[in-house]
This record gives C-alpha cells, sequence and structure tokens, in this order.
C-alpha cells in the first residue's frame, strides 16, 4: 500500500496552487483540532480551573413514565468486534444484571464509519427503544439522528465520543481530555527526558477524541516541557499492520533523534511497542500511548513500555447504564451535581451536562497483571 | 435449448422471465415476509424514511447504470463525494463564498472530477477500471490535502430543509431522486442517447463503424457521474450537518452493487434504470427490515450478501431459460 501521506503529497502538488497554499497557510497539519484548549497545571494533581457551567444538554419529548419499570435500551458503540468496546459492553451487561430492571443490547457497525451509526440508531429509532447509548464516529454528523430519537421520547446518553451537547441529555466523560494529555506528556517527559523529541501515531485527523487529545498535549507541553520537540503526527486508521508500518517508517526516518512515540489509540500503541521492539530501540525510544492492558502485557513486562495510560472501559459502560437508569427513574435531572453509580460511588457532574468518570489510570509493572481486559 | 424448457418459455409471457420482474417478485415476497414478523417495517414512516436513507447512493446508482451498459466502470464515485462535500464547506468557510454559490461550486467540483476521467478514458485509452482507481486514490486525498481533514459545520438552517426536511410528507431529497429516476429511465430507454450506450456497451468497434460518436458519449457518461456524486455529496452533508473527508468512503461498492443486482451486466449492452431502482430498495430494505427483526449489524451483512447471490443465481437460471 502507498502510505497516505506520499498520496496526499502527490495530491496536493497536483491541487491548484491557490487552493494549497490557502489551505496550508491556515495552520500546521499535525491531527489536532481547532477547539480551545485549557492545559491543567504542571505539577502533580494539579487542577484546571474549572468554571461552573449551566446544564446543556438536550431533553426527550414526553418520555413516557419509566420510574423503576423495566427499559429496554441499546448500545450502538463506534463500531464492534474490537477489545476496547467489548469491555464496555461487559459493563454495561454487567450493569444490566446489577440493576435487574435493565434490558441491554449493543449493536453496531463493523467499521467507523459515521453514515453506517446513523443507520443503526435510525432504526433503533424505529424499533422502540427506551433509551441509546453511543460513542459517536463523529460528534456533530450523528446530531440530527439523536435529536430525532430525542423527539420521540428516548433517552439519550452518549459515553467515550462525544456529540454536541444539545443531542444527548448527559455524556459520560472517562476523563477529560486535559488529564489524559497532562499524564501522557509527563509520562513521556519522565521517560524520555525534558527535551526528547516525539513523533505521534493516531487513528485519522477526523477521529474527535485523538484530535481532542493531540491539541491538549499540544498545549500541556508548551506549557510546562517547553524543550519537548513535536516531530510529526501519523495517521495508521485503527489498522494493526498499518500502525505497525508507520511506526517502523517514523523509527527508520528520524533514526537517533526519536527519543519517544505517543500511541493514541489502543491499537497504534502495542503496534508502536512491536516495531520498537523489533527494531531493537527498547530503552532508546520511549512508548507511552492510550491502550487495554492485555495488549500490552508483554511489553510492559519486558521492561520496553513503562507507562500505559488509560481509563477502565468496563466501568465506563458500567457507568452509562447507571446514568440511564438514574434518568429514566427520575433522579438525574438537568442541574444536579452528582449521581449514584452502583460500585463507582457517586460520579460528579462537570461541564454543564458530563459525568466525569475519575482520573486518567496509569497503568506500570506494578499494576498491570490485576486488570484483565 | 432442451426441449423441456422451450415449452415451458414459451408458455410464460416474455415480461415475466425478465430478470428486473423476477427480481421485482423475490423483493415484494421478502418484503411480505418481513413486515409480517415486524410491525414497524411496512409502516409509511418508516419506508420514507429509508427513502431518505438510500438517496446519496441512489443519486449516483444512475449514472452508474449508464457507465455500466456502455461497458465500463466509476470506481471514483465515493471520493468524488468526499471531493465534492470538502469543496462545498472549503468554498463557504475559506473563499468566503455565499452558500448558494458554494453548493454550485461543489457541483462543478463533482463535474469536473467525472470530466477528467472521462477525457483520460477516452484520449489515452486507459481503461475506465484503472483510471478510476487512479482517481479514488487521487480525488480523496486531494479532499484531504484540501480539508487538512478538518471538519466544516454550522451551515444555515435553510440548507438543511434539502436532507432533514419534507415536502408534503416525502422526504426533500427522495423527491429530487424520484424526478431523476424519471430523467434517466426515459433518457436510457427512449433517446438516441440511452441507445448508443447499449451499442456502444454491446460492440463498441461497430459503435465506431456505425459513425456513433462514441467517445464524446463516454465523456457525458463519466461526466455525469461526476455531477451525481457532486449532489449526492451536497444531499449527504445537509442530512449529516458537517463535511468530512472520509465521506462517501466505499460508496463506489454500494452503488455498484444495486445496479448489477438490478441486471445490468457488467460486461456492457444491457441493462435497465427500473432494474437500478428494484436493486438499490431491495438492498436497502433488506438491511433495514433485518434490523428491525432484531438481525444484529454483523448477522444483517452476511443474510444480505447470501440474499443478493440466492437472487442474482435465480434470475439468472431463470434467465437461461428464456435464451
Amino acid at each position: 500500500m502507498i502510505p497516505r501521506h506520499l498520496l496526499t503529497t502527490a495530491a496536493a502538488a497536483l491541487a491548484l496552487g491557490a487552493w494549497a497554499t490557502a489551505a496550508n497557510a491556515a495552520g500546521k497539519w499535525d491531527g489536532a483540532d481547532d477547539l480551545p484548549t485549557n492545559p491543567l497545571a504542571c505539577e502533580a494533581g494539579g487542577a484546571a480551573e474549572v468554571a461552573a457551567k449551566p446544564y446543556d444538554g438536550g431533553q426527550p419529548t414526553n418520555p413516557p413514565d419509566l420510574a423503576g419499570k423495566e427499559i429496554t435500551i441499546v448500545d450502538v458503540p463506534k463500531l464492534i468486534g474490537i477489545g476496547y468496546f467489548n469491555a464496555t459492553s461487559k459493563g454495561i451487561q454487567d450493569a444490566a444484571k446489577e440493576l435487574g430492571n435493565v434490558k441491554a443490547k449493543t449493536d453496531g457497525p463493523t467499521e467507523a464509519k459515521i453514515d453506517e451509526q446513523i443507520k443503526f440508531i435510525d432504526n433503533y429509532i424505529t424499533s422502540g427503544v427506551n433509551g441509546i447509548l453511543f460513542a459517536a464516529n463523529d460528534p456533530v454528523a450523528i446530531a440530527p439522528v439523536l435529536k430525532k430519537a430525542l423527539s420521540k421520547g428516548i433517552h439519550v446518553i452518549g459515553y467515550d465520543a462525544n456529540s454536541t451537547p444539545d443531542a444527548r441529555e448527559w455524556f459520560v466523560n472517562q476523563a477529560e481530555f486535559n488529564g489524559i494529555a497532562k499524564a501522557m506528556i509527563d509520562s513521556m517527559s519522565k521517560e524520555a527526558g525534558d527535551d526528547a523529541a516525539f513523533a505521534i501515531v493516531t487513528s485519522t485527523f477526523t477521529t474527535p477524541n485523538q484530535a481532542r487529545w493531540i491539541a491538549e498535549m499540544e498545549a500541556y507541553a508548551a506549557k510546562c516541557h517547553p524543550k519537548m520537540q513535536w516531530l510529526e503526527t501519523v495517521e495508521a486508521q485503527e489498522d494493526n499492520n498499518l500502525s505497525f508500518n508507520q511506526a517502523t517508517t517514523l523509527i527508520n526516518k528520524h533514526g537517533d533523534k526519536l527519543k519517544g512515540i505517543f500511541g493514541m489509540t489502543s491499537v497504534a500503541t502495542p503496534a508502536s511497542a512491536e516495531a520498537v521492539t523489533k527494531a531493537g530501540q527498547c530503552g532508546k525510544i520511549a512508548v507511552v500511548g492510550l491502550a487495554t492492558p492485555n495488549a500490552m502485557k508483554p511489553y510492559v513486562h519486558s521492561d520496553c513500555v513503562k507507562s500505559v495510560v488509560l481509563w477502565n472501559p468496563i466501568d465506563l459502560g458500567y457507568a452509562a447504564t447507571y446514568v440511564m437508569r438514574a434518568v429514566a427513574d427520575g433522579k438525574l435531572k438537568p442541574g444536579d451535581k452528582s449521581v449514584e453509580a452502583g460500585h463507582l460511588g457517586k460520579l460528579n457532574v462537570v461541564n454543564g451536562s458530563e459525568i466525569l468518570l475519575g482520573a486518567p489510570f496509569i497503568f506500570s509493572k506494578d499494576n498491570i497483571d490485576k486488570f484483565d481486559f | 435449448m432442451s426441449l423441456a424448457s422451450a415449452a415451458l418459455t414459451h408458455r410464460m409471457p416474455r415480461w415475466l422471465v425478465r430478470h428486473e420482474t423476477i427480481l421485482a417478485i423475490i423483493l415484494i415476497v421478502a418484503l411480505i415476509g418481513l413486515g409480517a414478523l415486524n410491525d414497524k417495517f411496512l409502516t409509511v414512516d418508516n419506508l420514507l424514511n429509508q427513502g431518505r436513507l438510500m438517496t446519496e447512493i441512489g443519486l449516483i446508482a444512475l449514472p452508474m447504470t449508464f457507465v455500466i451498459v456502455t461497458g465500463g466502470i466509476d470506481l471514483s464515485v465515493g471520493a468524488i463525494v468526499g471531493l465534492s462535500a470538502i469543496m462545498l464547506g472549503y468554498s463557504w468557510k475559506n473563499f468566503g463564498f455565499p452558500l448558494p454559490l458554494a453548493i454550485v461550486f461543489a457541483l462543478v467540483v463533482g463535474g469536473v472530477a467525472g470530466f477528467v476521467n472521462g477525457l483520460v478514458i477516452t484520449r489515452v485509452k486507459v481503461p475506465p477500471l484503472i483510471m478510476t482507481i487512479a482517481t479514488l486514490a487521487l480525488y480523496r486525498g486531494l479532499a484531504e490535502g484540501i480539508s487538512q481533514a478538518r471538519s466544516v459545520r454550522g451551515y444555515p438552517e435553510w440548507f438543511y430543509v434539502l436532507g432533514q426536511g419534507s415536502i408534503f410528507g416525502v422526504p426533500t431529497q427522495l423527491l429530487i431522486l424520484i424526478l431523476l429516476i424519471v430523467v434517466a429511465g426515459v433518457a436510457l430507454d427512449r433517446t438516441t442517447f440511452g441507445r448508443a450506450l447499449y451499442a456502444i456497451g454491446a460492440n463498441e468497434t461497430a459503435a465506431r463503424f456505425s459513425a456513433l460518436n462514441v467517445d464524446r458519449t463516454k465523456l457525458i457518461v463519466y461526466t455525469l457521474s461526476g455531477l451525481a456524486s457532486g449532489l449526492a455529496a451536497i444531499v449527504l452533508v445537509s442530512r449529516v450537518t458537517t463535511t468530512r473527508m472520509d465521506m462517501g468512503m466505499g460508496y463506489e461498492l454500494d452503488v455498484i452493487a444495486a445496479v448489477v443486482l438490478g441486471g445490468t451486466s457488467i460486461f456492457g449492452g444491457s441493462g435497465t434504470i427500473w432494474g437500478t431502482v428494484i436493486g438499490l430498495v431491495m438492498i436497502q430494505l433488506l438491511k433495514n427490515g433485518l434490523a428491525l427483526t432484531g438481525v444484529k449489524g454483523d448477522a444483517t451483512i452476511v443474510v444480505i450478501g447470501l440474499a443478493l447471490i440466492l437472487s442474482v443465481l435465480i434470475a439468472s437460471s431463470l434467465q437461461g431459460r428464456r435464451e
């Protein structure tokens, strides 16, 4: 396969000069988005100023009274059949079993395509469910179909990847973007040095979470580790082979200059660790990234990877289901400050209509064997 | 041909053994079956909504029928959707075009992209398969390069009428599709242009010797294919309220599946718009009906695949008897 950036370069060269120059003048191409950033304070445990925000979610039109009654909910993740969403789905089933009055099912596209995801949600609206849980492939494109669900009295709760706020009632936020960014950059600076040159392997430049994290990482690095050097960001879809190839290309291309690789997806991180291992660069090139513990255990045990940043996706699905139940029961209303979520205890409302799962979790050699997902 | 089957086809009216008729019968049987299994399926609301969801594929399937009838193929349609969508957002936001002008511009971009395909195919004699695989990569790359993979959002409300609104209860874009189905159907079946397409697909050399302007006709069908992809892009952007560079990815396969299922020969020379429409409706409603009946997404794909093979088998075996 021809590397994507080559294709793009060829394409850009062929494009009428005016367009390309205008586009390139607009900003550098780093996989970050345009939204404002809010970097955390540099010292450990530092928190950013959070201004209290009024509730900004949407509300269903004339929802039926479901308090205490059995509800049927469907979970439509970005795609099905990958470890991460299998884990959120398990959390949803765990919570459904624990609650006893929730019937939950996970269904979605086999590829992370927004067009397909919209059709799935549309079909479930027609078939008549009480609630929809979703993880959006595109925050804006998914909004019309979610608003349609709200207009039919269906409860809509997001998790993992948000939509525009007014298209759902609540969003369960696994970790705030600036929290993840801080954990990533701090880990890298600790392992590779405060002046390390690093590269990023991401999914695609349009994937909202990844773009947000990269933007926050950029802001936090500029604020707290200004000597760190950003080499480039490469796209690898969420494809194992492509991620490995992209990471190997980075290692060959930048040589000794490259001190660290960030993996932005649960696929890119183990693939990057594998590429570093195969290249015999363990200890010379640090790999820090978002990944599930099972995929990273071999590299953590061989000391090739020291920090894996993530939250617990099982808890994420579990919390989303508890939030859905609380909303259906009328126990979580706009303006509330917290919600009870089973064994997770009390979760706080942030940013108006988001429910924060907690601080990001760093898996290391000491704790990774305690987790199995 | 055996004596028995000759006797059989003799007794059956000719229109009954046409591929399209058989397909339509299969479709109706499937609809009744799915309707019996699920009371949400055969409702006006659901069927109109499915019409809305299939419009983008349908718009492109019309000129794709023309292209395949001439013995060609256009694999770049999905990439043209992406490029046109990006140019709609980009020209509106970055060039400061008023939105109506940006819409026209997106159409023009689609048309030009198709025209380039046609030009190279007819002038340089590159096989359509190879040329459009190349432009599939090229147009998608352009979309990514120009947009820097960023989305353009926040269009004015009036623009959403096209993709989300209704006129007399019928989704706006479905009306456009129906109108274009009629136009394309008449053009293929009742005009010299349509006759020329069949002639080219059946025997291109013979068509040239019959003084048909083969190159100009091909140039027109590839340009139409690009224009329809541009139109599909505008409808899609209006439906999902944002532009993304990966829009339309994989559309080429859905479009070609609908056309070929509808009985258009992939080798050219035969096919109808009526067949394409049945193929299109069949795939969309099967997917929808299965989903509503509780079949999960991954199983649906398998069932669809089997259903497609089955209907093609039934149709071609009956067609074999006719010949």
